[in-house]
């Protein structure tokens, strides 16, 4: 492959994540995100735009276990956009809060959480924010390049991480997440603070179009699952080929109101790849 | 789940489960290969033997014996076989005790046993067949069973025929001499009576009735006789009685009839004062008196002469003895009647006696048996009885018997596929973690929102093509291996 090749290929792979993001040079502001302090006026996608970073190349997402639209005939994007499209049509176009939890550990729900962020990110009219909530095992970090940067436990025990200081950009448009954070021995009470409560409203109410997924812990803490399907719309629960059992997942369905249940994912089905 | 469920999510399995399909795969056909290349060759050699026995003493039984079936008869052939004289003969004639300890004979023995079967073809076709990995040995011991059976076979038939021989002949003497015996007998009771001889069963029959009915008559003139003459006695007693009342009565009557025709007179002429008459009149109360203490008087008068000389009672008496005289001769008639009849009685019963042992010595079937007796000692003496015909001897194996080395390899082959797959396919319905995605919602009432599929990252793509390159190599150089050792065991190169 000739240098000229290869930097066409890398631009038809920046554009290609990048969609048709217009360039909003209306609004300046500087840090990993930008949150408005009043919820009261909803910002738009342009003003998103200036607060990216690099863009990850479609092999670079691969590696990180994430989808890109480039590879739109794998199987796996497609049932991602898919799964996007019905979770829009169930909440009419309204953004939402989703939580996404494992029937047990293992299952595969963060995979999950993180690539239906990333598939709401890919739609130009939406963006997606990603909050780890699996406080026990939290993967969410591992997207960050820094993944030392202040998160959500960060934000429940120092007053001084404001809301802006704990949402990072991870490489891919109008896609922004929150890590667990540093201090891990986070008490579950914190979700049935106020504070976690001020923190979804919050972010549901700055964008219009921000579709917030939440990546709960498996189901085996019931009690925290109980808990933030409380402040979530809807629940999806990620049930993986080979792992769950029947009894499982029938012990899962008593803990989330009907209500919310969006449904199962039934998750790593084995699938024979194209190998040339 | 539906078939086309299975398929699919075998087919996912199977590649989920690649490492373990591929080694189980390598595993079973070098086994199957081991197992192929120690399987001893074996050869068969077969000889069926016809079986035609009749046994010597069945017809003389009219059916009483149950003929040998064929489970018997391949059962008493095994037992004959199996035995330990013949076993013992083949145990030396093939060779097996060479260099080794007699100790090790019972072990070889059973060995021996297991190799060879035994069973019948048909009704009288005994097939015998054994194995070895030696195809001349085979063919030499199969050979010797047939040969030491039908030896033993024939030696046990003459030791049946010989006893059945004996026992017929033991009771053909018996019968012969009952018969003679018996002859002997009515021969002395015919001779002993003129009376008794065959056919003289109603003569005697006759006889006794017709002394019965004597008997019969004599006993009631007997009886007739002894009322007659009971009658006569009381008869002759009566007569003698009133005979002599009478007479005394009689006198005073007379005397009192004369005395009163003489007072009569007197009163004619005298008053009843007159001497004359007063006398009279005593003499006729004394008179009347004595007569009537004569018919008061109880006790019987003495018989008299008077009454002895009466011709009535004379009369009765004469009867009266005729009479007796003829009981007597009625009595003696009776006893020598009744000797008679216990006579007849004793010769009938003794004819009957004869008679019976006559018949009982002389019906058909005692003749039919001393005749089947005979014609079976004839049988056995020429040895007719029992044949054993070789009907299809034996002959030396020319090839091998059993799996061959490329059933092994072909059969690995088929094995090590159906396996994995056999196994997958137990895991697939015994295991309670899904693997069918729609089954979930089957089973919750919950709807599967999406089936997710593996997302294949870049470095796992590259890593499962070289896994795809070497587990493609592993199957290929299994099956190579496999063939090229079947090709050259087939020329014969191994």
């Amino acid at each position: 492959m000739s240098k000229i090749e290869k930097a066409l290929s890398r631009a038809r792979e920046g554009r290609g994540n990048l969609q048709v993001v217009p360039v909003a040079a209306t609004m300046a502001a500087s840090g990993t995100a930008v949150v408005a302090n009043s919820a009261a006026h909803p910002e738009t996608i342009p003003r998103m735009a200036k607060s990216e970073v690099r863009l990850l190349s479609a092999d670079e997402l691969a590696q990180r276990g994430l989808i890109h639209p480039q590879h739109s005939e794998d199987p796996t994007v497609q049932v991602f956009r898919e799964l996007r499209t019905r979770i829009v049509q169930q909440t009419r176009g309204q953004n939402a809060v989703i939580l996404v939890t494992s029937v047990s550990k293992g299952c595969g729900g963060s995979f999950i959480a993180q690539n239906l962020g990333a598939a709401f990110a890919f739609d130009v009219g939406k963006t997606a924010l990603l909050i780890d909530c699996n406080l026990e095992h939290p993967s969410v970090h591992r997207l960050l390049v820094n993944a030392s940067l202040p998160g959500l436990a960060d934000y429940f025990e120092n007053p001084d991480v404001d809301i802006q200081k704990i949402i990072h950009a991870v490489g891919i448009a109008r896609y922004r997440l929150i890590t667990a954070g540093k201090r891990r021995e986070i008490l579950e009470e914190h979700f049935t603070s106020e504070k976690m409560k001020h923190l979804i409203d919050t972010l549901r109410r700055r964008y219009q179009e921000r579709f917030i997924i939440i990546d709960g812990p498996p189901m085996a803490k019931i009690a925290d699952i109980r808990i933030l399907s409380d402040l979530a719309d809807y629940v999806l629960v990620v049930a993986r080929y080979g792992r769950s059992t029947d009894t499982q997942i029938a012990n899962c369905l008593t803990a989330v109101s009907d209500k919310k249940m969006l449904g199962i994912v039934f998750n790593e089905e084995p699938r024979i790849p194209r190998i040339r | 789940m539906l078939p086309e469920q299975i398929a699919k999510a075998l087919i996912t399995e199977s590649f989920h489960s690649r490492r373990l399909v591929v080694a189980l795969f390598v595993i079973v056909n070098a086994a199957m290969l081991t197992a192929g290349w120690l399987w001893p060759k074996g050869y068969v050699a077969s000889t069926s033997i016809l079986v035609d026995e009749r046994t010597i003493i069945q017809p003389l039984m009219q059916g009483a014996a149950v003929a040998t079936d064929a489970l018997d008869r391949s059962k008493n052939a095994r037992e004959v076989i199996f035995g330990r004289k013949i076993m013992d003969v083949v145990l030396e004639y093939g060779g097996w005790l060479k260099g080794k300890p007699s100790e090790e004979s019972e072990r070889l023995i059973e060995e021996i046993k297991k190799r060879t079967f035994i069973t019948t073809v048909g009704k009288n076709i005994l097939r015998i067949e054994y194995h070895d990995i030696d195809p001349l040995r085979a063919f030499r011991v199969t050979e010797k069973y047939a040969e030491l059976f039908i030896q033993e076979s024939i030696a046990a038939k003459a030791a049946e025929s010989g006893a059945a021989f004996a026992f017929i002949e033991k009771q053909t003497q018996d019968y012969q001499d009952k018969l003679a015996r018996t002859e002997e007998e009515l021969k002395e009771l015919r001779s002993s009576t003129l009376e008794v001889r065959a056919g003289s069963d109603t003569e005697v029959t006759t006889r006794l009735t017709d002394l019965n009915r004597r008997i019969d008559v004599a006993m009631q003139e007997l009886r007739e006789a002894e009322v007659k003459e009971a009658s006569l006695e009381r008869q002759v007693s009566g007569e003698a009685e009133s005979t002599a009342d009478i007479f005394r009565e009689g006198q005073y009557r007379v005397r009192i009839a004369e005395l009163q025709s003489k007072l009569d007179t007197l009163r004619l002429s005298y008053r009843d004062t007159h001497p004359d008459i007063v006398q009279v009149k005593t003499q006729i109360q004394d008179l009347t008196d004595g007569l009537n203490a004569q018919r008061q008087r109880p006790e019987k008068t003495r018989r008299d002469e008077s009454v002895v000389n009466n011709p009535v009672y004379q009369q009765l008496r004469r009867e009266q003895a005729q009479i007796q005289g003829t009981i007597e001769a009625l009595q003696v008639r009776i006893a020598e009647l009744q000797r008679q009849l216990q006579g007849e009685i004793g010769r009938g019963k003794r004819l009957h006696s004869g008679d019976a042992r006559l018949a009982e010595l002389t019906r058909d079937y005692l003749l039919r048996r001393r005749e089947n007796a005979r014609v079976s000692m004839n049988l056995d003496r020429d040895r007719q009885g029992l044949t054993f015909k070789i009907q299809e001897p034996v002959t030396l194996p020319q090839s091998p018997v059993g799996p061959r080395f490329w059933h092994f390899v072909a059969g690995g082959m088929l094995l090590g596929v159906l396996l994995p797959m056999g196994l997958l396919l137990a895991r697939l319905q015994l295991d309670p973690r899904i693997r069918v995605g729609s089954m979930i919602a089957l089973a919750h009432k919950v709807p599967i929102v999406t089936i997710v599929p593996h997302l294949w990252s870049p470095t796992e793509l590259k890593s499962l093509r070289w896994e795809v390159v070497f587990l493609s190599l592993v199957v290929v150089a299994t099956i190579a291996a496999s063939a090229a050792i079947a090709a050259m065991r087939v020329i014969k190169v191994l």
